[in-house]
């Protein structure tokens, strides 16, 4: 973009003053993620609902609210992520060792579950914490790192468990998985949407969310004003463990038992997911923004398609397929909005 | 000279959406000719570079090309037609070959004939005899000096046989000698035909290498093609900048008796520095002068905390400090850099002005478990970016959006408003207009007649002289001495070149 | 051979992998002597065949600076194209196999053709197009193998020259020896590691950065698909999982091979030496009986000590020049 510049006379100073006191701009809702994410939400649950039968049973809402949850986590446990221009490949491996470890302290060692819980999710920071470690230490790409630490935890948490399933898993852990409030809603959408308010309340009103955003999109910068970015990017793929964690542990819930292959081969199968709600929801890979709320929506979009899809009698085989083309026209999407805007900037 | 135009260009002009870049610019170059282009930051030089170069089609206008009316769809139909050009960024594939660097082009004629890397080899080192570069041709040229690839460059162009080579700061990170080099195999090539385009901000080396001139000033030719014969500095700057170039506004300031805010005593640092003293006191402007790769960027770094210092100690307010980062830099000893690199280490380009404007406060406002609110950052940054005069459309506006002179303004800002001590300003002005920087000018003096301690970096010796109490020179990561500033311009850049050139052991250039 | 040209072979980027991979051979054969019967060694050479052709699928994309991670997917849905044709269509095997090795060549170039004209990262692209072709494979299979491979493919999987060298192994040394060719002495190969060093400056050389983007990605899809055949010769059968764990190993191979993930640095002889090193390990895991499941454990620990390596020494050549 050719520098501009300012042309502006003495005589335009006094408005310029008084746009400086005026706070944020209307925002342009119209193009935003957010709005188009809604939109296509409720058209598509138009068309399952006329379309199919029992897209809108009880039953369905249902497991359409938890699946929902379990995405909802995923899709955050990355974007925390790419917050720092990074992204994390083991979110699934870690989800599935801390998972397995919950399953051991149940079953093994007895112990209550939410001791359980809290050793599962001090795993999941501590992996996390691991690969952000790594990542500031020598300076290499996320990317490289985390593949080479998926396969690291997912190893051994294989060796350690021999591939076998924990299934004694207490009933007061269990019940939240196929309990129900308010109607037809699974308290695993709550404790997901609780999560996400917590991480926007993070990003827009503390000094650590901000860091994080400063540090993502230019670290330089970010060191030069005083933030410790090295302590910052760890700290995010610490939270990113943590959420990966209580995405496994949902799942966990769900199925009544830890099984090392919830995640598929390595954590692999999360990695669709994991990209495709931050994506939907306008993260931008460099970097720097973290859309909560778009995540969640992205999260729901993506939830909702796969049970429509699947009511279509369509074969959960080509499910995948489709995910993978709505990830292709988001990015597609997107890319549009962004030299639209650009363009609307210039002109 | 009887000769014709190699080159000529007519009333280009170039516009951006939003943009006018060039309004009508016109040049000649002659064959055997060195021809200065001269500019300040965002005259329009690079842009004219490009349309010459084939990179940017001109909006209006006409290019000839020996008489002849041409027009280059992209940069290979300029190169096939004997324009060669030596960017300011390295254009080198860094783990190919000195020899396959410099035949690149040739290769992609024939993208499925085998290469036969002997006869390569043997061809380069017909071009590096052409310019006296003693290197194998075999040898990686990531394994070579900055001054050697720069010249390899060189020779790649020769070998498109190029009648017209366009420099473009090509000795912005050259040491003195390795330019004269340079410039001892540009007047061969001149005497051998070739036209040449220097670019340059260093007048010293234009006034002694180039025959003739133009100069653009806000997308207009100041000057055109003009001789060289009997043109000096003054003349230069007058038609860069549309008026006489004084060191103007310097006025005495007494700091003698105030105390001494930030001492370094035999500082040693990772990046290379060995021994440097000096000291700067509340209230003082000192000057920190040096060329590019001087190591005056990484001085400020070390001081801040971002690299390590390995030996001496950095003294604040009387007390050894201990800066193991810029955290600590910022926060305990309350010091402070405007970056010289703006979009990269200065701003968050993508964040908003507030966001921007806040980043040192935010952990002084945090309240409880960090929170943070807007309206508190908004509250302790709106004065300072209110008497600093930006102008953005709002606070929520994106820094990249606006321009260089209100960039910078934020930059400064958000310094003032984590009401720093020490303050060290890198290249104040660099690709900002003319009024912002008599702006800013008068802003730094302010600050320092408050009290701030100012340490001031630029390469800008009329900016330089206008602004400092004092002058402490810095050359290869050395300080080689210090001089106290009178304001009056042709004593005192006579006797910063004299400090510069000492180690180099050339005469200064007169000035 | 004088000191100085004994300095300059131990400087040589395939001198490191070469000296680990000759001692870990060395110690193995000290601890297991049949370690290198001709049995063993035909079953190292058919690991090696396969492998190497996932490690140059990655490998090509690595030299551009990108990376590319439906590698495992092309091979996968090569491979049941080539035996779903075989068997659904009855087609001889020669055409299935032109037919599926065009089935790759598109998809890379697909792979390709979207980064190029898109500008959006490869890491995105490449995960979206893994979920097509992966889903397209489990769609037209619905996950069940197809075992109607013919005889003459079944016999090629089987077969050894001079009972020591498996066939699968003669079509990954073609492959290599032109890969290496490519790589080395076409110019167009070197408009690839062109690209990866400095895509502007390739570009204001005149290389065509968006067609060798697509042609990188092409080869990529046409040795991802290779392999995927291979391995239906060797299985016996077209397996819809084949390429799921393939994504560890395609990075293993180059970047302990030395591949710098910039891009602008690859070898196909380092690369060879970091499939052989893997093969390697995974023998001695076997010979020491240690637990296999710890095979990926020690693929991360190598992919890490690699990159930490490659990087040390990066730095340590800079530092060398300033």
């Amino acid at each position: 973009m050719p520098l501009s510049y300012d042309t502006s006379s003495a005589a335009a100073l006094p408005a310029a003053t008084s746009a400086l006191r005026s706070g944020l701009p209307r925002s342009r809702i119209f193009i935003s993620n957010e709005f188009g994410l809604i939109l296509l939400i409720v058209i598509f649950a138009l068309v399952f609902g006329t379309m199919t039968h029992g897209f809108t049973s009880h039953f369905n809402l249902f497991t359409l609210g938890r699946n929902t949850a379990v995405n909802i986590m995923i899709g955050l446990s990355m974007m925390t992520v790419i917050v720092t221009g990074g992204l994390n490949l083991a979110v699934g491996a870690i989800g599935v060792c801390a998972a397995m470890l919950c399953g051991y302290a149940l079953q093994v060692l007895h112990l209550p579950w939410p001791i359980a819980l809290l050793l599962a999710l001090a795993l999941g920071a501590a992996l996390g914490a691991v690969n952000g470690f790594a990542v500031v230490r020598t300076g290499l790409h996320s990317f490289i790192i985390t593949l080479a630490t998926m396969s690291i935890f997912y190893g051994v948490m294989i060796f350690l468990t021999r591939a076998e399933a924990y299934r004694n898993i207490p009933f007061g852990f269990v019940h939240f998985g196929s309990m129900k409030v308010l109607g037809d809603v699974s308290p695993l959408l709550l404790l997901a949407l609780a999560v996400a308010l917590a991480l926007a309340a993070l990003y827009r009103g503390s000094v650590l969310g901000r860091e994080m955003l400063a540090t993502g999109a230019r670290r330089e910068a970010a060191e030069l004003s005083g933030i410790r970015t090295g302590r910052i990017i760890t700290l995010c793929h610490m939270l990113s463990g943590a959420l990966a964690t209580v995405a496994a542990l949902m799942l966990v819930a769900r199925n009544g038992a830890a099984i090392p292959s919830m995640a598929g081969q390595l954590g692999q199968d999360w990695l669709l997911p994991a990209f495709l709600a931050p994506v939907l929801g306008g993260a931008v890979l460099n970097g720097g923004k973290a859309p909560v709320f778009g995540t969640c929506l992205g999260a729901a979009l993506v939830s909702m398609l796969t049970s429509g899809l699947l009511l279509m009698q369509l074969g959960a085989f080509w499910v995948q397929t489709f995910l993978g083309l709505l990830l292709l026209l988001a990015m597609f999407l997107d890319k549009a909005r962004r030299s639209y805007l650009a363009y609307r900037n210039l002109a | 000279m009887t000769s014709n135009p190699v080159f000529e260009a007519r009333g280009v002009e170039k516009i951006f959406p939003g943009v006018k870049a060039l309004g009508g610019v016109s040049l000649s170059l002659l064959p055997g000719s060195i021809h200065a282009l001269l500019g300040e930051n965002g005259a329009g030089k690079s842009t004219l570079i490009k349309v010459i170069t084939g990179v940017h089609r001109p909006t209006s206008g006409e290019i000839l090309l020996d008489g002849n009316r041409v027009h280059f769809a992209n940069t290979r139909e300029a190169l096939a037609a004997g324009i060669g050009v030596v960017h300011q960024e390295r254009n080198l594939i860094p783990r190919f070959s000195v020899a396959e660097n410099i035949h690149l082009e040739q290769l992609v004629g024939r993208p499925l004939r085998p290469i036969d890397y002997a006869e390569l080899n043997r061809q380069a080192r017909q071009w590096l005899d052409e310019i006296e570069l003693d290197v194998d041709p075999t040898r990686p040229v990531s394994e070579l000096s900055v001054a050697q690839t720069q010249l390899v460059e060189i020779a790649k162009a020769l070998s498109l046989r190029s009648r017209v080579l366009l420099l473009d700061e090509p000795t912005a990170s050259l040491t003195p000698s390795e330019s004269q080099t340079l410039f001892s195999i540009l007047r061969r090539l001149r005497d051998s035909g070739v036209s040449l385009v220097f670019v340059s901000h260093k007048l010293e080396e234009v006034l002694e290498i180039c025959d003739r001139v133009t100069v653009l000033r806000d997308g207009r030719n100041a000057c055109e093609s003009q001789s060289m014969q009997g043109m000096n500095r003054q003349d230069l700057v007058r038609f860069m900048i549309g008026r006489n170039e004084q060191a103007g506004g310097w006025r005495k300031r007494d700091v003698t008796a105030r105390p001494v805010s930030m001492a370094l005593q035999d500082v040693a640092t990772a990046a290379g520095h060995r021994n440097i003293s000096f000291s700067v006191r509340q209230g003082e402007i000192l000057g920190l002068y040096g060329l590019v790769g001087a190591g005056r960027t990484e001085l400020a770094k070390a001081i801040m905390g971002r690299i390590r210092v390995t030996g001496g100690q950095v003294l604040i307010d009387g007390q050894a400090a201990r800066i193991n980062s810029v955290a600590d830099a910022i926060h305990r000893y309350g010091l402070g850099y405007v970056s010289e690199d703006r979009k990269s280490d200065g701003l968050v380009l993508s964040h908003s002005v507030l966001a921007n404007a806040g980043i040192v406060v935010w952990r002084k406002l945090a309240g409880r478990f960090g929170r943070l609110s807007d309206a508190a950052v908004r509250k302790a940054v709106l004065p300072f970016l209110e008497q600093l005069e930006v102008k953005t459309p709002s606070l929520a506006q994106v820094v990249a959006n606006l321009s260089g002179g209100n960039q910078q303004k934020i930059s400064v800002a958000k310094w003032l408003a984590a009401g720093v001590k020490i303050l060290i300003i890198d290249e104040p002005s660099v690709g900002i207009d003319i009024k912002t920087k008599a702006y800013l000018h008068q802003l730094i003096r302010e600050l320092a007649d408050r009290g701030t301690a100012v340490v001031l970096i630029t390469s800008d010796m009329p900016e330089m002289i206008s602004l400092a109490d004092r002058i402490a020179v810095l050359d290869n990561y050395l300080i080689q001495g210090e001089v106290e500033n009178d304001g009056v311009y042709d004593r005192m850049s006579q006797a910063i070149m004299n400090l510069i050139h000492h180690e180099a052991g050339h005469a200064a250039v007169p000035a | 051979m004088s000191k100085q040209s004994l300095l300059r072979l131990a400087q040589a980027d395939w001198f490191g992998p070469l000296v680990v991979t000759l001692a870990a051979i060395a110690i193995i054969r000290g601890f297991s002597p049949d370690f290198l019967s001709p049995y063993n060694i035909q079953t190292l050479l058919i690991a090696l065949a396969i492998n190497a052709l996932i490690a140059f699928s990655q490998m090509i994309i690595i030299a551009i600076g990108q990376m590319n991670l439906s590698v495992g997917a092309i091979g996968g849905l090569a491979a049941i194209a080539f035996a779903g044709m075989m068997q659904v269509w009855h087609l001889p095997v020669a055409l299935a196999a032109i037919l599926s090795l065009l089935i790759g060549i598109f998809c890379g170039a697909l792979n390709g053709a979207l980064i190029s004209a898109t500008g959006i990262s490869a890491f995105v692209i490449t995960l979206a197009t893994l979920a097509i072709y992966k889903g397209i494979n489990l769609g037209i299979t619905q996950a069940q193998p197809f075992y109607g491979i013919a005889a003459s493919v079944k016999h090629f999987g089987n077969a050894a020259l001079f009972g020591l060298i498996p066939m699968l192994a003669v079509p990954t040394a073609i492959i290599a020896v032109a890969l290496w060719f490519l790589l080395t002495r076409l110019p167009i190969g070197r408009f690839i590691l062109a690209v990866g060093g400095n895509e502007h400056a390739a570009s204001l050389s005149g290389i065509s950065v968006r067609s060798v983007v697509i042609l990188a990605h092409a080869i990529s899809g046409f040795l991802a698909a290779c392999a995927g055949m291979l391995l239906v010769a060797r299985l016996q059968l077209g397996q819809p999982s084949i390429g799921d764990d393939w994504l560890i190993l395609s990075f293993a191979a180059p970047v302990i091979g030395g591949a710098v993930l910039s891009g602008g640095h690859v070898s196909v002889v380092t690369t060879l030496l970091g499939v052989a090193m893997v093969a390697l390990i995974t023998q001695a895991l076997v010979v020491f009986s240690i637990d296999p499941f710890l095979v990926q454990v020690v693929l991360g620990l190598l992919i890490l000590a690699a990159v930490g390596i490659n990087r040390l020494r990066e730095t340590h050549l800079i530092a060398r020049r300033a």
